[in-house]
């Protein structure tokens, strides 16, 4: 847990300097805030694996067992990774930054908490991991469905993406594995595409088809993808997990999962 | 009698005891707030030592009328997400061009702003707010006087300000405007050929940005016709507590709070603004981003 608390800290060390680089006030409050947020989900991973290590005598990663470590581990790293109810950051933060760095803080910097993440599901506490995720899948419809800025739609989008990832993690954690390997291609196109067409709002995305058209027919495919229309890739893992869902006995939360991402699909079409 | 002596020494061991420790005492018996957080006291006026809880106007009426509104405004906005942006649907949020944000058409739009003048430091300008003819536009007019008064306190003097109030949704939360689709400021006003300064204040986090504004010129024409006033804002630069500074940015327009004029012409005497409304458009022709230059400052040779 110490190597892996280090390696969290080094991993934020090393973006901040790419998000102040812009010498806005904006980008430095959008730099400030993430490391804020950051430095006190590493503060909470380093706390929980000392009290683990107290009381169960164990620093390996995957034997946290102790239930106030795990939960408190749990939390730093949904608080890491911006899952609901902890995602207030997330949109203000990319909002700040440029398209380059917002795609590397949407894709890169999730990879490490989702390594620690995934090896620490079998330890997790169910309801925990189910009420994140719905959470985090509804917030994410609802916070997405009135922006006007591209930046904190695609954060809003990232929140109601890791929704789905942790919803599924304690039934099958290779689907969750899977989820966010779709999500990082997905999330890098969309990213790639707008800073090509130096567009931040929606009205410029708008003003794009006679311009692009190529380009504005690839982003319109990857927002209905991200939004999980068949037969586009989105889909898969979003039909993975509800059917992982229905066959744990699990209705309720799979109509909810669906409906929120019905909400997450009108802002995309829009 | 020897026993009224003992009490008065007793009392005087006392009393002096109090007085040589008052003085490291006092900070720790009365904190004085104007200390700690350097409460600004009006010149002429005496500092107010009222503790806070003397201060407390409690009424339950008035509370049970701001949690009615409160909730009213939350379940509105709650309503108006599923309308669009701002509670218009999107594709009107796609296709204005313009939007005007501010005009004068009745007693409730003066509410909106604020006036204020170098009375608050101690000065002697006046300012007033009403509407104009018809109800048509606002007017502000006043008297301008530059020369402080000689009171020993005031060293200052010579300006006075409209500025729109900070606009709050439910719950007195900030609520900022956002004029990203827009690139230009249009306001038809008719001035009297005095030079005055808009003052747009955007959403700051750090306490040493709170007196950051992005300025820049307006000159009045005077005469009996209105102007029609554009200026980009690409053209907008940044102060703080009225100084330029070195480093400039451009203004960004997604979390506007709120806009002003200034008049600190230092030329004594009566002055006049009527504002008709104030409005932002997209300037399709103007592709300036900043008018400034950015520089790096001791570049690395």
């Amino acid at each position: 847990w110490i190597l892996a608390w280090m390696g969290l800290e080094i991993n934020t060390m090393a973006i901040i300097p790419l998000m102040a680089q812009q010498h806005h006030p904006r980008a430095t409050e959008a730099t400030t805030k993430y490391f804020l947020t950051q430095a006190t989900a590493a503060a909470m991973i380093l706390f929980a694996s000392t009290m683990n290590a107290w009381t169960m005598g164990d620093w390996n990663i995957n034997q946290i067992s102790h239930p106030l470590a795990t939960t408190t581990v749990t939390l730093a790293l949904a608080l890491k990774i911006g899952l609901a109810p902890m995602h207030f950051w997330l949109p203000e933060v990319l909002q700040g930054l440029n398209l380059t760095t917002g795609l590397v803080l949407s894709t890169w910097q999730k990879l490490a908490p989702f390594a620690l993440i995934l090896q620490i599901s079998q330890n997790t506490n169910p309801a925990l991991l189910t009420t994140l995720g719905v959470t985090s899948a509804l917030v994410g419809g609802w916070g997405g469905l009135n922006q006007t800025q591209l930046r904190k739609l695609l954060a809003y989008s990232s929140i109601a993406h890791l929704g789905w990832m942790i919803i599924i993690l304690q039934f099958m954690p290779a689907l969750t594995l899977l989820n966010l390997t779709i999500y990082i291609t997905m999330t890098s196109t969309m990213f790639l595409s707008l800073k090509i067409m130096a567009s931040t709002k929606i009205n410029s995305l708008a003003l794009a088809w006679p311009k692009t058209p190529t380009l504005t027919t690839l982003i319109m495919l990857s927002l209905l993808s991200l939004g999980g229309l068949p037969p586009l890739t989105g889909f898969m893992p979003k039909w993975l997990i509800l059917q992982e869902l229905a066959k744990q006995d699990l209705p309720i939360t799979a109509t909810i999962m669906a409906m929120s991402a019905l909400l997450s699909l009108f802002f995309y079409l829009r | 009698m020897a026993l009224t002596s003992a009490r008065l020494l007793t009392r005087t061991v006392h009393e002096k005891w109090i007085c040589a420790h008052s003085l490291t005492l006092r900070p720790l018996v009365c904190i004085n707030k104007a200390a700690f957080y350097g409460e600004y006291r009006r010149p002429g006026q005496a500092q107010d030592r009222t503790p806070p809880w003397k201060k407390i106007r409690f009424s339950f009426a008035k509370g049970v009328q701001g949690i009615r509104k409160h909730f009213g405004l939350l379940k509105d906005e709650a309503m108006e997400r599923w309308v669009g942006p701002q509670g218009r649907p999107l594709i009107e949020h796609m296709l204005e061009q313009t939007r005007v944000q501010w005009e004068f058409r009745g007693p409730e739009s003066l509410e909106q702003w604020l006036v204020s003048t170098d009375r608050e430091i101690g000065g002697r300008s006046e300012a007033y707010l009403k509407l104009g003819r018809n109800d048509s536009a606002c007017m502000l007019y006043g008297t301008l006087c530059s020369t402080p008064p000689r009171d020993g306190e005031t060293c200052y003097s010579g300006y006075c300000t409209l500025r729109s109030r900070q606009l709050l949704s439910s719950f007195d939360r900030k609520k900022n405007i956002d004029w990203s689709s827009f690139n230009t400021l249009y306001i038809r006003l008719r001035g009297d050929g005095r030079p005055w300064m808009i003052n747009i204040a955007a959403e700051t986090y750090f306490s040493h940005q709170k007196d950051d504004l992005y300025n820049y010129f307006l000159y009045t024409r005077g005469g009996p016709y209105w102007q029609d006033v554009k200026i980009p804002f690409s053209k907008f630069f940044l102060s703080s507590r009225g100084r330029i500074q070195d480093n400039q940015h451009p203004l960004w327009l997604d979390k506007v709070s709120t806009i002003g004029f200034t008049l600190g012409d230092k030329a004594d005497g009566p002055f006049q603004l009527e504002i008709d409304f104030i409005a932002v458009c997209n300037d399709r022709a103007h592709t300036e981003e900043f008018a400034y230059e950015m520089y790096k400052r001791n570049p690395e040779v």
